[in-house]
């Protein structure tokens, strides 16, 4: 059987370098700045959803927006 | 010494809203124009490929795969650098005398990112690629490829900084409504949704901790982390390994972003009269930070070079000395070292300090870094340890087709500022209050 990239041989594992730089180191600050929302003083937790909503929303927005214009090109095109 | 713009009305504050002219209008014609020059010749590349770039498979100019694109791509992120982390410094450690730039420098950060991201997105070619490469395999690609960990870094950039001008925003539009324009009523109650008086000490506090996680995460870990990772973790190429990547790539990035930030308020001032609102203190400061990062962006690229000529690896020291020998290198230096020497000169003798001259050093800079940034991904791939790309025939040259999306992100960058300008105010209310109380951590 010829050995192809996707077979177990040549596939990584999941857990590899970026799993703890990203999640570990890079966001980090990220996480205490969520948590921090939270707690606290003063802090309430109507703004802290706003802020947590514009996050998880402009990220949407986002790769979302360019997914649609992905789908576009798709069906226009191909 | 501070700018104490606090008598400053709240009328000054919204003149760019409320105000037109033939020089706006003159302005947006010219952004146009430069985006119009780039889709023409971006059409050309939709339609032919890569080909008709120098970029185009290992290269059609040279074996050079990674040009002009990359180092835009580079430089936009760079300028896209100082903006949020001058904006989150004057939150975080009271530089108040930039508080009436902070917001320009907050939005110089979202039109630059931009930017930034559009030169990825026409260098992968079909502008699906971004989308149908990125997305699915991003959940076990972002353990392992660094292209993915920029992907993801500058998506949570982009998204901190937009989350901080919308939490800051909702102040100023509930103060300012009166002034603001009707038609724009729909965008302004998007703005406020669920606002009340009450909320502005909890998000005084929340954008405090956004700028915290900011000031970390963008200087030490996008532009000094997994940006020059892309190259830094590349030992075959020998101009582009080594640690000393991740401060060069800092000092580049902070030295055009203070230029951009430059630029922008000289620009808002020139156009509407707001020397009570930017005073001369305000620049006098910034060039000095310019001369600051000028200073270290000429002390690491010394670093580079004495480890690169002194017994150094022999492909490494090729690579330099081919660095050393090509002209334009020495251009980049020397519109740097001029600003150096001109920030220098004008401290010792303060008449020598204008407005105009510093925006000249300013743009100065920007040239020099680009081509800094350009010379070096081109010059990686041109002397690497392998002799891969030595039979490409040809040098590569940027095509027009390249530097048209120059042009046009410039353009892109210009008319982001027309239009914001035109929406909400570009000045933080805060800048002109002067009962306004930081809240202190």
């Amino acid at each position: 059987m010829i050995p192809l990239a996707s077979s177990v041989p040549h596939t990584l594992p999941f857990v590899g370098p970026g799993t703890y730089l990203i999640f570990g180191i890079v966001l980090a600050p990220v996480y205490l700045m969520l948590v921090a929302w939270f707690l606290g003083e003063p802090s309430d937790r109507q703004s802290a959803l706003l802020g947590v909503g514009y996050v998880a929303g402009l990220t949407t927005a986002i790769w979302g927006g360019l997914f649609v214009v992905t789908m576009i090109i798709k069906f226009a095109f191909f | 010494m501070s700018a104490d713009v606090s008598g400053v009305s709240r009328e000054v504050l919204v003149r760019p809203i409320q105000s037109r002219s033939k020089g706006y209008l003159l302005a947006l014609a010219a952004s146009l124009g430069a985006i119009g020059v780039w889709v023409f010749f971006y059409t050309q590349q939709l339609e032919h490929g890569m080909i008709v770039t120098s970029l185009a498979d290992w290269g059609s100019g040279g074996g050079v795969p990674w040009g002009l694109y990359i180092g835009a791509f580079i430089w936009w992120v760079g300028i896209a650098h100082g903006g949020i982390i001058l904006s989150a410094a004057v939150r975080l450690i009271g530089l108040d005398t930039y508080q009436p730039v902070a917001r320009m420098a907050e939005l110089l950060t979202i039109a630059a990112l931009t930017c930034a991201g559009l030169f990825i997105l026409i260098h992968v070619g079909r502008p699906d690629r971004l989308v149908t490469s990125v997305l699915p395999a991003w959940p076990t690609r972002v353990q392992w490829s660094p292209l993915m960990w920029d992907v993801t870094v500058i998506t949570a950039y982009f998204v901190l900084t937009a989350t901080y001008l919308m939490l800051t925003i909702r102040y100023d539009v509930y103060r300012l409504r009166d002034q603001l324009p009707d038609v724009l009523e729909p965008v302004y109650k998007a703005l406020m949704i669920g606002y009340t008086e009450k909320e502005d000490a909890v998000v005084e506090r929340m954008v405090w901790w956004v700028a915290f996680a900011i000031i970390i995460m963008a200087p030490l870990l996008l532009h000094g982390g997994v940006i020059p990772w892309l190259f830094a973790l590349l030992p075959s190429m020998a101009g582009w390994s080594g640690g000393v990547q991740g401060p060069s790539f800092l000092s580049i990035a902070l030295t055009s972003a203070v230029s951009g930030i430059i630029i922008i308020a000289a620009a808002f001032r020139w156009a509407y009269d707001w020397e009570e609102l930017i005073p001369d203190v305000v620049f006098r400061g910034l060039a000095k930070w310019l001369g600051f990062f000028s200073l270290l962006f000429l002390w690491l690229q010394l670093q580079q070079v004495m480890t690169g000529i002194f017994a150094a690896p022999t492909t490494l020291q090729h690579a330099t000395e081919v660095k050393l020998s090509t002209p334009v290198y020495w251009v980049a230096i020397g519109l740097v070292g001029l600003t150096l020497a001109y920030v220098f000169a004008s401290a010792l003798k303060p008449a020598l300090f204008s407005i105009p001259a510093l925006v000249v050093a300013s743009f100065a800079v920007l040239v020099g870094t680009l081509v800094e940034k350009t010379l070096f991904v081109v010059e990686g791939l041109q002397h690497a340890h392998f002799q891969l790309y030595d039979g490409v025939p040809g040098a590569y040259v940027p095509s027009a087709v390249e530097l048209s999306a120059l042009l046009g992100t410039a353009g892109i960058a210009v008319l982001f500022f027309l239009v914001v300008s035109k929406v909400i105010p570009v000045v933080e209310l805060h800048a002109i209050e002067a009962d306004h109380e930081e809240v202190n951590q």
